[in-house]
């Protein structure tokens, strides 16, 4: 077995069924978010997870997967956001792996982080596409109120952006933390690069 | 919820056009939408989408797609028509506001694009098989194991829905609540989503396994069974539509 | 030539501390049907993982010895070149389905795809497959959408359809019903006979017994003894390793009967004599009274319907208190909805559920869970906690328990299940049938006075189900009302003491165990089997109901 880099692009079976899962995850958590009626989306903890379970690149490709098969299904203009959701997942895996999920204050600057490159990605889409918007209703308000005060757009825009990401991806990135810590060993071993057969 | 495609079965001209075809015009009708920003020429493509939605029979289909995206669009119109930042000509008063000329004008051409963008992928979606525009992208160059994952989303999903309902009376019945105070529901959260999360990993072991026994990984050559039969006139639509495109390219250049 | 030879096999998962597999040899021929029998955590399925390849792997960890399928060596070759000679069943038959495929003919299908078999063949091999299994009627059907035994079937069609030299079920009935355990048996029997090398793992000795040419007993990762069903179920004591032999050939010894034929055990009913009890007086029908007062749920003119048309509950009045009763009937009877009643998970379209003389239509399951425990099928559904403790202190501390009280009634609980050792373990480190445990101790330490099991007989072995018989009694002493629906009639026969039939949405049926299986007309209308011991008694000539072997022991 050759050693393996967390940019490693030839899978495992295992990857292959964790990116359905992993979109399966974005869609209950948003699925329960809506049922309990929390004021947040909590749809990428799939991303964030199998991020942090098999690396930065699976992270990606289950942002990705996940709006293209939102915009072919549910919700067209989540093609335009395939690029963030990506980007959300290939944050959280690099800096998983590189030891960000050690605790849980960790967990919370990795949240702030991820919350923060989701809202710069988003930032150019959201103004390209519809004028700097993003549709959620306290974003949309700070929009209005820095345009108003005659801020630029892509200021508005940005804290818009903020608003709606920042928190949700920060609890979004804590409850991943607390399900993957939880996580059972025989789960874990199926990503782990470093194991390997000993020939007795 | 039996399955996550919004496909509508139906014969006609639409549904029989192959799915790259489809997937080039979605492609080649929003790009237009942004290439030229002059209303009427957004409108024009937007009623030929429209057209071709009546032609696949699926117009009345489009309406529950386009309402997905109605907070956004609402929000548009209201907050662009009072703040856009070039506002100059002020129409009317309501209260404190101002509605601005070019905040309208700018919040009716959004909107124009968006219902466009909706309708045009619309077309795509609610006449095309989703095994037949994965078969077609595997058959483009898209490797079929991603192709695998596509399609196994559209299945999983569907089971893991069913499972919610068990996990919410599981745990009901040990006393937790589900409504009440904003903490009791964020509370709760955890309880819900943990054992869909565990469930589904631990599925994936087995899955794992029940793939690699079925030669997921062989490395041969793979065999198509439904490979979807190819479409008379998909040649000469998409020379058409990239002749617009660049057309209309040429004309914004020009102008 | 050997098919499969085992040589001194030894294995470790990279997450446990022993090894799994300790040291086996043995060689299998072609064609042979082989049995493999042990109680859970034996090592059955890691054998099974060895055999195809997934261990070393898939798994990894610590690897010795050295296993030859057809002389290719499994340790030097990849899993899709080893899967080419092999296949596998497992339990679980929704996670086999690839998910890919929208229907039955497709999905069986996906195997061949991708090894590139030319399609006129792949038409002709799913056509020959769903032909063997039974399922053409099923072809154009979502796989989601079927029963566990179609689905199961599907599984095995999706595997024999690659072709392979052998096949491996390893316990495919024991997550099913007993429909779909038959269906899946009956084709097995099929299979059986095409000259395919099979090894089964099965909890079921009856059903090994009956298949196999050999049956391999083992213990710990280790091959205690191997040898025909007759010849190994004569010579071993097989309850010591936790396995429970078929009730006719303990019986017969019992009674000190052999089989004519092979000099050994019967081992199946045919075995048994069909006479000798015809004047056979039961002396113990000591059922025992209804004496410990419980609570008690009055249920009258229940209605239930998710729509207006599909009604599955159609008049249900019924009292329950007194000794452990059994909720028997056949799928879509309507068990699963009347519990969820009683508990308030959903609410009657008409009638009423009184629960200690409280109405449930004023209450919510939230409310209700200090008052009624309830089990549910799939422990998988409920646990969410990353050790035992905090799993099973979840429910009490809802419940208003302190901390303390929740703490201690949590580790008598996990004791009383058995799991004492594994209290700080990952729920999901370990089996099923030990989270099935995990979820009666977590309902239990909430203390309600009334106790609802639904199957909690699946997936475990002799005694994991001796162990939940022991709970019954023990809570039933306390005082406390126990309802459990079941499929496992045996368990009914030597567990309950009384038992309610539901046919429809009605009950067919409602008083003493024993009475209940001595209506034959009722059984069959409710497409209920009697317990074994109970035929076996008839079998052989008594006209009463036997529910448990001591009574035959005079």
């Amino acid at each position: 077995m050759n050693k393996k880099s967390m940019w490693s692009v030839k899978f495992p079976v295992a990857a292959f069924a964790l990116i359905p899962a992993g979109i399966g995850i974005n869609y209950i958590g948003k699925f329960f978010a809506e049922l309990l009626k929390l004021p947040l989306w909590l749809d990428s903890i799939g991303t964030v997870l199998s991020g942090m379970l098999a690396g930065p690149v699976i992270g990606a490709l289950v942002g990705i997967i996940n709006n293209l098969i939102y915009g072919f299904t549910l919700s067209p203009i989540s093609y335009v956001y395939a690029i963030t959701s990506g980007v959300v997942g290939l944050v959280a895996g690099f800096m998983a792996y590189k030891g960000w999920i050690s605790s849980i204050k960790k967990a919370l600057f990795l949240g702030l982080i991820v919350g923060l490159v989701a809202a710069t990605v988003s930032t150019p889409l959201n103004m390209q596409f519809w004028g700097g918007q993003t549709g959620n209703i306290w974003g949309d308000i700070l929009f209005a109120y820095l345009s108003a005060s005659n801020a630029p757009l892509w200021l508005a825009s940005f804290a818009d952006s903020i608003v709606v990401d920042v928190p949700d991806k920060i609890v979004t990135v804590l409850v991943s933390y607390l399900i993957f810590k939880g996580l059972p060993k025989n789960v874990t071993q199926m990503y782990d690069n470093h194991s390997k057969i000993e020939r007795l | 919820m039996r399955t996550m495609t919004i496909y509508v079965e139906k014969d006609s001209m639409i549904h029989n056009v192959d799915p790259l075809t489809k997937l080039l015009f979605v492609f080649v009708s929003v790009a237009m939408t942004y290439i030229l920003p002059t209303y009427h020429f957004i409108i024009v493509v937007f009623v030929f989408t429209l057209f071709l939605l009546f032609v696949g029979k699926v117009l009345n289909y489009t309406l529950p797609v386009i309402s997905v995206s109605f907070m956004l669009i609402t929000s548009i119109i209201i907050i662009q028509s009072l703040f856009h930042p070039d506002r100059a000509t002020p129409i009317y008063d309501i209260g404190p506001f101002t509605i601005y000329k070019e905040g309208i004008t700018f919040a009716f051409l959004v909107t124009l694009r968006i219902f466009n963008m909706i309708c045009a992928f619309g077309l795509l979606i609610l006449t095309t098989k989703p095994d037949d525009l994965v078969q077609a992208l595997i058959n483009l160059g898209l490797s079929a194991k991603i192709g695998y994952v596509i399609l196994s989303v559209l299945q999983i999903i569907p089971q893991m829905i069913r499972t919610t309902d068990k996990i919410s009376d599981a745990q009901r019945s040990r006393g937790m609540e589900t409504e009440g105070k904003l903490l009791t529901r964020i509370k709760s959260f955890i309880p819900l989503i943990t054992p869909v999360v565990l469930n589904s990993l631990n599925d994936t072991l087995e899955r794992s396994i029940a793939l690699e026994i079925r030669g997921f990984n062989a490395t041969g050559k793979r065999t198509i069974l439904n490979n979807p039969t190819p479409y008379k006139y998909g040649l000469v639509f998409k020379v058409l539509l990239l002749m617009l495109l660049v057309g209309t390219i040429f004309w914004r250049v020009m102008i | 030539m050997s098919h499969i030879r085992v040589e001194n096999l030894k294995y470790k998962y990279p997450t446990i501390d022993t090894f799994t597999i300790n040291d086996i040899s043995f060689i299998v021929n072609k064609g042979e049907f082989i049995g493999i029998s042990g109680m859970n955590t034996a090592g059955k399925t890691t054998l099974c993982y060895t055999l195809t390849g997934l261990i070393p792997h898939f798994f990894k960890g610590s690897y010795g010895g050295n296993v030859f399928i057809n002389d290719m060596e499994v340790w030097k070759h990849e899993v899709h070149e080893i899967s080419a000679s092999i296949g596998l069943v497992f339990e679980n038959p929704f996670s086999q389905m690839s998910g890919a495929k929208q229907t039955v003919y497709d999905e069986i299908a996906f195997g061949l795809e991708n090894r590139g078999v030319p399609r006129a063949e792949i038409h002709a091999r799913v056509e020959d497959c769903m032909q063997q299994l039974d399922i053409e009627n099923l072809q154009h059907k979502n796989p989601f959408e079927l029963s566990g035994g179609q689905m199961q079937r599907v599984a095995i069609a999706s595997v024999i359809a690659m072709k392979p030299d052998i096949l491996i079920l390893d316990e495919p009935t024991s997550q099913l019903d007993p429909q779909g355990s038959d269906e899946v048996f009956g084709v097995i029997e099929n299979i059986s006979k095409k000259g395919i090398t099979i090894i089964m793992v099965d909890q079921k000795m009856e059903q090994l017994a009956k298949f196999s040419d050999r049956i391999f007993l083992i213990h710990n990762g280790t091959l205690i003894d191997s040898g025909t069903p007759t010849d190994l179920i004569s010579r071993n004591n097989f309850l010591q390793y936790g396995v429970e032999p078929p009730i006719y050939s303990s019986f017969a010894q019992s009674m000190g009967l052999t089989n004519s034929k092979t000099g050994g055990l019967p081992i199946t009913i045919e075995d048994m004599p069909n006479s000798g009890l015809e004047n056979f007086i039961a002396k113990s029908y000591i059922d025992i009274e209804c004496s410990i007062k419980t609570a008690e749920v009055i249920v009258s003119d229940l209605h239930f319907g998710y729509t207006k048309n599909a009604s599955i509950l159609n008049g249900i009045t019924i009292h329950l208190n007194g000794s452990p009763t059994a909720i028997i009937g056949h799928n879509g009877a309507g068990k699963t909805t009347f519990v969820k009643l009683l508990k308030a998970l959903i609410q009657p379209c008409k009638g009423e559920v009184l629960i200690d003389g409280v109405k449930t239509s004023n209450s919510t399951a939230a409310k209700l869970a200090s008052t009624i425990g309830l089990v549910f099928q799939n422990p998988n559904d409920q646990i969410f906690k990353n050790n035992v403790l905090d799993e099973v202190m979840f429910g009490p501390l809802q419940t208003g328990q302190s901390k303390e009280t929740a703490r201690n009634n949590a580790i008598k609980m996990i004791d009383r299940v058995g799991l004492s050792s594994k209290i700080n373990e990952n729920p999901y480190d370990l089996s099923l049938a030990e989270r099935k445990m995990i979820t009666i101790a977590s309902v239990l330490a909430m203390d309600t006075k009334i106790v609802i099991f639904d199957e909690p007989t699946m997936g475990q072995d002799h005694a994991g189900k001796i162990k939940l018989a022991e709970i019954i009694h023990g809570l039933y002493a306390e005082g406390k009302l126990v309802i459990c629906i079941t499929h496992d009639m045996d368990f009914v026969a030597n567990t309950f003491e009384q038992t309610v039939i539901l046919q429809e949405g009605r009950v067919l049926f409602d008083g003493l165990t024993r009475e209940a299986f001595a209506q034959d007309k009722l059984l069959q209308l409710a497409k209920l089997k009697k317990p074994h011991i109970t035929q076996l008694a008839q079998h052989m000539g008594f006209d009463g109901v036997i529910l448990s072997q001591q009574e035959l022991m005079t």
